[in-house]
């Protein structure tokens, strides 16, 4: 009986099984109805290759011959959209206007609809450019005297991966020509050896500069991770050569600098950023991270003396925040509001919170606030930046370098070499502040629009700038002194670096730029401008450099 | 330092947030079918017609333009808008580069040949995408096709897009040479 029952049960699932899977498929259509669609199709072609031949017929028809310039034309023929539509008389021509004749088209939607549907939302669009710029220098100083450099090749590359994912790099060389590593086994006299030998050009890095990726969830709120710029001070954001009309970055946020580090100022790490555009109050915008952020470490000199002595010398100075693990344990935070009240005007205040100690260092914060803006009024632009930087505890940093390296000096008795390593706290202050403001005009004279410099330019220009910097030092780290595991002492001193640049700038189109400009470079009488910036090789007294300067920078 | 639970807190509430959707710099913003509408409020109807862009035409366009436009479309999409019986005038679209891309613009010109407004409909580029706001598309209204319509010169710049201001100023001339070149302004 149970089995008779599960007999039909099964024989019931079986019939309902086949009638749902025989069900669902669409009914297949019968010759005849396949044969009726093939015919319907095949008319609709025929239709189709009727009003191609028409529309082809009227265009040649349309124009045979260019109208002689002053004749009358025919009116323009159209083709009006929607049968609904009131045909508009043609407007006469004017009595020098010879619009020739134009055949009609069907109304295919333009490039709007089309391109915009031309790539699918989830293949990655690519964009690749870049930016360079070299310098020729002139310098009264004899160690810096007459030089060409290359200062930067930047490589530049933006994806949009999808409609509200977007990718950005950049990849930059500075100073950079050349690198070759070789390595091999060689054999001398009989005996087996190893040898390996680093060539490269001399002051050359190259830097991920950044590279992140952003999911635009709104226009307000975007969330941003990866390698970004620290959004302080204008000129970090906004740094691409090319964009300047001066061959030389401002101390503040690389000559000497103000900031924490040199710019581009970029660390690891992810946030927010966003915009919301009023109708009475203009625009607004944010960028709010939390990062790795800067960290003391270590560049190592080494120098090979004539007297056969190897010279090592380990500079500790504040540097971007490592991209591996953090060396402090914890976090940095930066924010910028910035506010755009009109086109060509805006300003933004910014700041910078972290510890820049590593880890076996005392734990010390700095803090970075700065406040920029630009206006423009027709022709004159005035653009400015401010940056204060104070680092906390510099006393307590430095009693504890000692502690960690015990001795200023460790030599090394295997003769003939003897090695000696000095270390160095660089670029400490208790506090950095300082500015630099520009006011530029453009220009370009009507007569000229026929020469060289305009032909086949839409919109060249010169422009003029001044730049007036200032930078203040105060408790600047001039010598620290370790004995026995101890700082024995610490002189700090308070500096002041002033610089004015006068600069003339050409600009055929707005990626390229050629710049000329004589800068005057000046610090406390009787000091060396090599103490407060990091590009002046000056001497122990020498205190001002009088420079002339020659840049080229562009972009693609 | 912000303690662990406040940060937590802080980003669930970002999460439950419901934004709007958000655009990156590139996207298309509105169509063409849409432009006489935004461009001219108040009009009552609008006619639209497309215009080949033959040889003849575009070297009538070049003529007026007083230069080279940096593409040439394939036709013109030229809509002339009324207002009750009168024509209150003409919304075109055309296209200009930027850096790499075209961007699209619907350009409205009145009657006598000036500026109404403008219009970015595609924007490709990955910066400059400011130019699609209100307040620098207005610069151009009451503009002509003589107007230099260049950045530091009669149109105030935006930084980090001159390519594109200096785009949407040829994609004005373009359009006011194209509604010239086709008799429908003088």
């Amino acid at each position: 009986m149970a089995r008779s029952a599960r007999s039909r049960i099964a024989r019931s699932l079986l019939v309902l099984f086949l009638a749902v899977t025989t069900a669902s498929p669409a009914r297949a259509a019968s010759p005849e109805e396949i044969e009726q669609k093939l015919k319907a199709l095949e008319e609709q072609v025929g239709a189709l290759r009727q009003q191609l031949e028409e529309t082809r017929k009227a265009a040649t028809a349309a124009t045979p011959a260019p109208a002689p310039a002053t004749a009358t034309p025919p009116p323009p023929a159209s083709a009006p959209a929607t049968a609904a539509s009131s045909a508009a008389p043609a407007p006469a021509p004017g009595p020098t206007a010879a619009p020739p004749p134009v055949a009609p088209v069907s109304p295919v939607g333009v490039t709007a609809e089309t391109l915009g549907t031309l790539r699918p939302s989830w293949l990655s669009d690519f964009k690749l450019g870049g930016y360079g710029s070299l310098r020729f220098e002139g310098s009264d100083l004899p160690s810096v005297g007459d030089s060409f450099t290359y200062r930067r090749f930047v490589l530049t590359g933006d994806a949009t991966i999808a409609d509200r994912l977007r990718g950005y790099f950049e990849l930059e060389l500075e100073r950079f020509t050349e690198l070759e590593l070789e390595k091999k086994t060689v054999s001398e006299g009989g005996s087996q050896g190893f040898s390996s030998a680093i060539e490269g050009s001399n002051g050359s890095e190259i830097s991920l500069e950044q590279a992140w990726v952003e999911f635009i969830i709104a226009d307000w709120l975007k969330f941003r991770a990866g390698n970004i710029l620290v959004p302080v001070g204008r000129f970090n954001l906004n740094h691409d050569d090319n964009r300047w009309d001066l061959p030389r970055r401002p101390l503040v946020d690389r000559g000497v600098p103000v900031l924490p580090t040199t710019a581009a100022w970029s660390e690891v790490g992810l946030g927010f950023d966003g915009e919301l555009k009023t109708d009475s109050l203009g625009k607004f915008t944010y960028e709010i991270y939390v990062m790795n952020g800067v960290a003391l470490d270590s560049t190592v000199e080494t120098f090979a003396r004539g007297s056969g002595e190897l010279e090592a010398e380990v500079e500790i100075e504040p540097r971007r925040g490592t991209a591996n693990l953090d060396v402090k344990r914890e976090k940095a935070f930066a924010a910028r509001l910035g506010w755009s009240p009109s086109i060509g005007t805006d300003f933004g205040v910014s700041g910078y919170f972290g510890r820049y100690t590593p880890d076996f260092l005392p734990a010390e914060n700095l803090w970075s606030v700065s406040a920029d803006g630009k206006m423009t009024f027709g022709p004159f632009e005035i653009e400015a930046e401010y940056v204060h930087t104070h680092f906390g505890g510099i006393t307590r940093v430095a009693r504890g370098f000692a502690q960690s390296v015990l001795a200023n000096e460790i030599s090394s008795g295997t003769e003939p070499l003897e090695s000696t390593i000095d270390f160095e706290l660089a670029g400490l202050a208790d506090t950095k502040q300082g500015y630099w403001l520009d006011l530029r005009y453009r220009f370009f004279p009507d007569f000229l629009r026929n020469t060289f410099l305009a032909w086949k330019f839409a919109n060249p220009q010169f422009i003029v700038t001044t730049r007036w910097e200032q930078v203040w030092l105060d408790g600047l780290v001039t010598q620290a002194v370790f004995s026995d595991g101890a700082l024995a002492s610490l002189s700090q001193e308070s500096r002041f670096v002033n610089r004015l640049t006068l600069g003339f700038a050409y600009r055929p189109v707005p990626l390229v730029v050629f710049q000329t400009a004589f800068e005057r470079t000046w610090t406390n009488n009787g000091k060396s401008l090599a103490s407060v910036t990091n590009f002046i090789p000056a001497g122990t007294s020498e205190n001002i450099q009088n420079a002339f300067l020659f840049g080229v920078a562009f972009g693609f | 330092m912000i303690s662990r639970r406040r940060f937590v807190a802080v980003a669930s509430g970002l999460l439950v947030v419901r934004p709007r959707p958000g655009f990156a710099q590139e996207g298309t913003f509105l169509r063409p079918e849409d432009a006489p509408r935004q461009l001219f409020p108040d009009m009552t109807a609008a006619t639209e017609r497309s215009v080949a862009s033959t040889p003849p035409l575009q070297a009538r366009i070049r003529d007026l333009m007083g230069g080279l436009p940096t593409l040439w479309e394939a036709a013109y999409r030229i809509f002339e808008v009324k207002r009750g019986d009168s024509v209150a005038g003409f919304a075109v679209v055309v296209e200009e580069i930027g850096k790499h891309r075209p961007i699209t613009f619907a350009v409205a010109v009145n009657p006598d040949g000036t500026v109404r407004d403008v219009a970015v409909l595609a924007y490709r580029e990955a910066y400059g995408g400011d130019i699609k706001e209100r307040r620098f598309l207005r610069q151009y209204a009451g503009k002509n096709g003589a107007a230099p319509l260049m950045p530091y010169r009669d149109i105030q710049n935006i930084a980090g897009a001159t390519l594109s201001v200096e785009a949407t100023g040829r994609a004005v001339k373009k359009a006011i040479a194209v509604l010239k070149a086709t008799g429908s302004v003088s």
